[in-house]
């Protein structure tokens, strides 16, 4: 990225920015945003939590060196401002990414922040510190950073393995925040302490947290807000019905469903509602260790008989995305697109022929009508996973499969699944930033932790790499479809859908923007402010 | 009647005791751990990482151990950490006792306020219309799901009033609290107050056929009279000892109506702890329960003793 | 002595018991109440038997085109956001829901007799270990407990109902064991003893007939309590799992979502548990009223 670009582009989109909430009214100061959440913290620290819960809360406490702009819906490598870091710059090999680092800033407990810290909170996620994370659920997301390394107080350099480009769009994310050296690892999972625009109050385990308006905020303005209180409420049904009655001014950030969504607006017409893809997939992953699925024309003939439009129709009321991979345009900037999509086999819109075709596959392998093979679908105890599983369940009906659903407990799932305790399972796998890099490696490369089914590709994962060096765009894009259309056509983790997810807030709650290809990035809050 | 009361309590101890391993080994024996749990929204579990918190939290010590670390450190007073929020177990379980204590409390009084008083009328007029009625409304407050009940009061709520009687904040005032506590406490109440309404009307009936009355009502007392002064009292005898062991029951519907209603009570608490298989917490809060529960029972066993010499003796 | 009790009670209340339909249609007079809980449940009972023949659609065959289909002469009570036909699914739910109730009834029974009659007639150290049990499992709370237990077994049907027997298991050991005491002391379980007859075939020949009635009274109570648990466990994400069609989950799961936009998903469910347990509620007073006539009201 040429340093000179980014930050025209970023001055531009900041004046518009300021030009579009201008021409509407000027923001208010003052007031306490009451927001729901809907609970599943398990500590106040986002390096070593991998929830949004956790992030919802708590982005606000900290800031990035770079970040995704909060009010420009779709991530992408256009969208990315400065925020610690004032500017970066990439070495002519594009091995050595050096930022310039803000003056001036301030911890919450008056310490000045300095390069060291940025040293310090990389050093804790490459596990190269003293102090340890408990967690680091991020630790992969580095494995091309040889080292960070700083030069005096203002300026920090990434030394890579190899060129990289799509780093910058990791340390955008929500995910990345910077940690202080002078604070331990163990007292930001209950006492976290950021530069950012709020500082933590308290949290009360399973009841609420707060957060109040950090004066010495560098940035000049911001936030416009006092605070945010949030009430921790686990179930739904409640949480809509306290909505409608005003107890709270905004629901917690794409956790309603499409029906939810409706109630809610049934209820309180005047809600401000969006429903968008939370870059969360569907999938099937199926155990190929395990007889008979060792047999690809069984795997084959599974992901034949998917249905994909029913699932989208049943529990998205049609308002669900079906891609490869990669979140689908026009939401996700990756994904195949419908006439790529069309050329891979169970895909094709006709049904009937795709499981006609599977039926043959199956009677290849010995099963038929009458020596039906029994197995047993397992998912966890959560209706996002077990309503899919439901239907999965009666679509192996017509190729002469009889599935059990065997729900699993939270504690017991991902356990099981790398014990490969399992034939067939229904997973969720969400990504946290819309880049390749991040959901290739992660999800089916070999060896990785998250790949359950242990997929392996050894030719693809040299072009998983040469994706992730590729600088030109188009060209990276041609890479991508390349890989993401292969893995879907060995069947690697059959995609089902892309799920999308409603927020609803009071109209009277500006400048929130619901980020339409990523759930982990959005919520610093710094722009909203209550027009009351 | 003392060496009674010391066996009574070297046999309460002795139940407690009981309850300490069979909670503690049955929470060892649930499959998956709170490090699981920790690790789940990452996708994975990291076999060293889990062995290193596993071994910070203790759990890799044989369970005899654990369990003596835990009963010892009880004896001084010591619940041990929360695993997940990490606080001192007592200091997340104190605040929220008396939340559900005025919970709990308030759904009491609202089954006896209505349960005795309907169930003596039902009595005095067995067999009317009014009997009738009241034995059905009593009998299908026990037929209906306890979240349904809370849920549907909930959403009448909600709609009649536009407001919603969950809970936010801490109540600043009486009236808060008592606006606050009064609808989640009625849906617990109303199961509760079915039953009591029941047997107030059967041990009353029963007690109104007994020769004393009888007597009473030749000797001219007014109806009235017999009915309150002196059946009412006979009557509550056992009904005070189900209104004790139903305080231990209570606990059941609790769990279904903080969840409705967003209370941050012990029982709601406690449910969440088994999910993330917080020991510390499931552990410290099962014994504070069963210490309530047994306590309850013993102070009914001393009481009935006390009252009735034939039961010192003969157990 | 069972029969025999039934009898007396019947002639004593001057019935012309001349046939077991005129028997049935005298109790179905004098306990008007029983009776309508009993047809309830006789209902309840025939669509478990031959919920195959009285319904027309898949309970567990989803159908997109369906979703949420109100209620019509081919859905006639609506289809949930699966499209599956509601009216089958609390046809078929009743086995789930009679299932978890007899089962766990059962179970719980069994387990409580063998307990209390082994505690109340052997008495001793035996008697002792026993009610320690039985004060232990009774000082946990019911849920709690269930909760426990399901977390540790695994959400199925079985477990469900393992779930729910265990802590019924502490009233029953209780009443059985009271009863076993007083009858161990009557002339003719003594006179058994006399002639030489073996402890357990005392127990099981004499002491165990004639705990029958509090033991019946008991299982009634308890059957319409089980199918509560149920949903109350359903409702915290641990009772019978999907795609059994069981009342607490359609009711639970429904009801956060579909009680403005597709009510019948929560009505009919919500009404099919409550009149069951209201069925044996009814059923189990008049239970109580004919065999414990102590208890008559």
């Amino acid at each position: 990225m040429n340093r000179d670009y980014r930050f025209a582009a970023a001055a531009t989109a900041l004046l518009l920015g300021i030009y579009a909430t201008g021409a509407v009214s000027a923001p208010k100061y003052g007031g306490i945003l009451k927001m729901e959440h809907r609970g599943g913290i398990a500590s106040a620290s986002i390096l070593e939590e991998a929830t949004f819960s956790t992030v919802v809360p708590f982005m606000g406490i900290f800031n990035n060196l770079v970040m995704y702009k909060q009010d420009v819906a779709q991530n992408s490598m256009d969208s990315i401002v400065p925020d610690l870091a004032t500017s970066w710059t990439w070495s002519p090999d594009r091995t050595k990414l050096t930022f310039e680092l803000r003056k001036g800033v301030k911890w919450h407990d008056g310490v000045p922040f300095t390069a060291k810290d940025v040293e310090c909170t990389f050093n804790l996620i490459m596990g190269k510190s003293q102090d340890k994370l408990r967690k680091n659920p991020r630790k992969s997301w580095y494995q091309n950073v040889n080292d960070v390394v700083t030069n005096g107080d203002y300026e920090v350099s990434f030394i890579l393995k190899r060129p990289q480009p799509a780093l910058i769009a990791l340390l955008a994310s929500g995910y990345s925040p910077i940690y202080p050296c002078h604070v331990s690892a163990a007292q930001m999972r209950t006492h976290p302490i950021g530069t950012g625009p709020f500082k933590f109050v308290e949290y009360k385990t399973n009841q609420s947290i707060k957060v109040v308006r950090n004066p010495d905020y560098w940035k000049k303005g911001r936030p416009y807000l006092d605070g945010i209180d949030y009430t921790i409420i686990h179930d739904v049904s409640t949480s809509v019905l306290a909505f409608v009655a005003g107890k709270y001014d905004m629901t917690f950030p794409t956790n309603l469903t499409i029906a939810e969504v409706k109630d809610l607006k049934k209820q309180d017409p005047q809600a401000v509602c969006k429903i968008e893809p939370d870059n969360v997939n569907t999938n099937l992953i199926i155990n190929r260790d395990s007889p008979p699925f060792n047999n690809p024309d069984i795997r084959k003939a599974m992901a034949l008989t998917l249905d994909r439009k029913a699932f989208v129709d049943i529990l998205f009321e049609g308002q669900a995305d079906i891609g490869g991979a990669m979140l689908p345009p026009p939401q996700g900037i990756w994904g195949l697109t419908p006439e790529i999509l069309k050329t891979i086999p169970g895909y094709g819109p006709d049904v009937e022929k795709n499981r006609a075709e599977a039926r043959k596959l199956m009677e290849k392998a010995g099963y038929g009508p009458n020596n039906r093979l029994k197995i047993k679908v397992s998912t966890r105890n959560l209706p996002v996973y077990r309503d899919p599983a439901v239907i999965l369940i009666d679509q192996l009906k017509q190729i002469y499969i009889d599935g059990e659903l065997d729900v699993v407990e939270t504690a017991q799932w991902f356990p099981k699944i790398a014990r490969k305790d399992y034939t067939v399972g229904l997973n969720l796998t969400g990504n946290a930033v819309d880049d390749p890099d991040q959901a290739f490696y992660e999800n089916y490369a070999c060896g990785s932790q998250r790949n359950y089914t242990g997929y392996c590709n050894k030719d693809l994962q040299k072009l998983f790499d040469q994706q992730s060096m590729e600088t030109d765009k188009a060209k990276r894009q041609k890479l991508v479809w390349e890989i993401d259309k292969q893995l879907q056509e060995d069947m690697a983790r059959p995609v089902i859908f892309h799920a999308r997810q409603g927020t609803c807030w009071q109209p009277y709650v500006k400048g929130v923007t619901v980020m339409v290809n990523s759930t982990y990035n959005g919520y610093r809050y710094e722009d909203v402010w209550l027009d009351k | 009647m003392v060496t009674y009361f010391v066996r009574r309590l070297l046999l309460m101890l002795l139940t407690l005791f009981g309850i300490s391993v069979i909670i503690f080994a049955l929470l060892r024996i649930v499959p998956g751990n709170v490090v699981d749990i920790l690790f789940d929204a990452a996708g994975f579990v990291d076999a060293a990482d889990k062995a290193k918190i596993e071994a910070d939290l203790g759990l890799d010590k044989p369970i005899p151990v654990q369990y003596a670390a835990w009963i010892s450190g009880l004896a001084h007073g010591d619940l041990g950490y929360s695993y997940v929020s990490e606080k001192p177990a007592l200091e997340e379980i104190l605040p929220r006792i008396p939340i559900t204590a005025r919970l709990a409390g308030m759904a009491l009084a609202f089954s006896i306020l209505f349960g005795v008083p309907l169930g003596v009328l039902s009595a005095v007029k067995q067999n009317t219309a009014l009997d009738y009625v009241l034995r059905l409304v009593s009998l299908s407050g026990l037929s209906m799901p306890a979240f349904w009940l809370g849920l549907l009061l909930l959403m009448a709520f909600v709609a009649t009033t536009g407001m919603i009687p969950i809970y936010s904040q801490a109540p600043k005032s009486f009236w808060d609290s008592l606006l606050m506590y009064s609808v989640p406490a009625a849906a617990v109440g109303f199961r509760s107050s079915a039953l009591i309404m029941r047997l107030t009307r059967s041990s009353m009936l029963e007690v109104l056929r007994q020769d004393y009355i009888r007597t009473a009502r030749s000797k001219g007392a007014s109806e009235n009279s017999i009915n309150y002064r002196h059946a009412l009292r006979n009557a509550m005898l056992p009904v005070v000892t189900v209104i004790g062991i139903e305080a231990a029951f209570l606990i059941g519907g609790l769990i279904v109506t903080e969840t409705v209603f967003n209370i941050p009570g012990i029982a709601r608490f406690l449910v969440e702890a088994i999910r993330l298989r917080d020991y510390p917490i499931v552990q410290n809060l099962v014994m504070f329960i069963a210490v309530i529960v047994v306590a309850v029972n013993f102070a009914v066993d001393i009481l009935y003793a006390a009252l009735d010499p034939r039961i010192r003796y003969s157990n | 002595m069972q029969s025999e009790e039934y009898a007396a009670e019947l002639s004593r209340a001057g019935a012309n018991v001349g046939g077991r339909w005129s028997a049935a249609l005298f109790l179905a007079r004098r306990y008007p109440l029983g009776a309508i809980g009993a047809a309830i449940m006789l209902v309840f009972v025939f669509a478990a038997l031959f919920a195959k023949f009285i319904t027309f659609h898949d309970p567990l065959a989803t159908h997109a085109a369906q979703s949420l289909a109100p209620p019509s002469a081919v859905y006639w009570m609506g289809a949930d956001n699966f499209g599956r036909d509601v009216y089958s699914r609390i046809v078929y739910g009743a086995r789930i829901s009679l299932a978890v109730g007899i089962g766990a009834t059962a179970l719980g029974c069994l387990f409580g007799v063998a307990l209390g009659l082994l505690s109340g007639y052997l008495m001793g150290w035996v008697d002792l270990l026993i009610q320690r049990v039985i004060d232990i499992l009774q000082a946990l709370p019911l849920l709690v407990l269930a909760l426990v237990m399901a977390a540790a077994l695994g959400p199925s049907l079985r477990n469900t109902i393992i779930a729910i027997a265990i802590p019924l298991i502490p009233y029953v050991a209780r009443v059985l064991r009271a009863n076993t005491l007083a009858l161990r002391e009557l002339p003719f379980v003594e006179a058994a003893r006399a002639i030489g007859m073996s402890d357990l075939r005392i127990a099981l020949r004499h002491v165990l007939p004639n705990t029958l009635a509090p033991l019946i009274v008991l299982a009634t109570a308890q059957l319409g309590s089980a199918i509560l648990t149920e949903a109350s466990l359903s409702f915290l994400g641990l009772g019978v799992p999907e795609p059994y069609p069981s009342w607490g989950r359609m009711l639970s799961e429904s009801a956060a979502e579909y009680v403005h936009t597709a009510p019948w998903l929560v009505i009919f469910p919500g009404i099919a548990i409550s009149l069951a347990v209201f069925g044996t509620n009814l059923l189990g007073d008049a239970v109580r009223d004919l065999l414990d006539p102590r208890q008559r009201t």
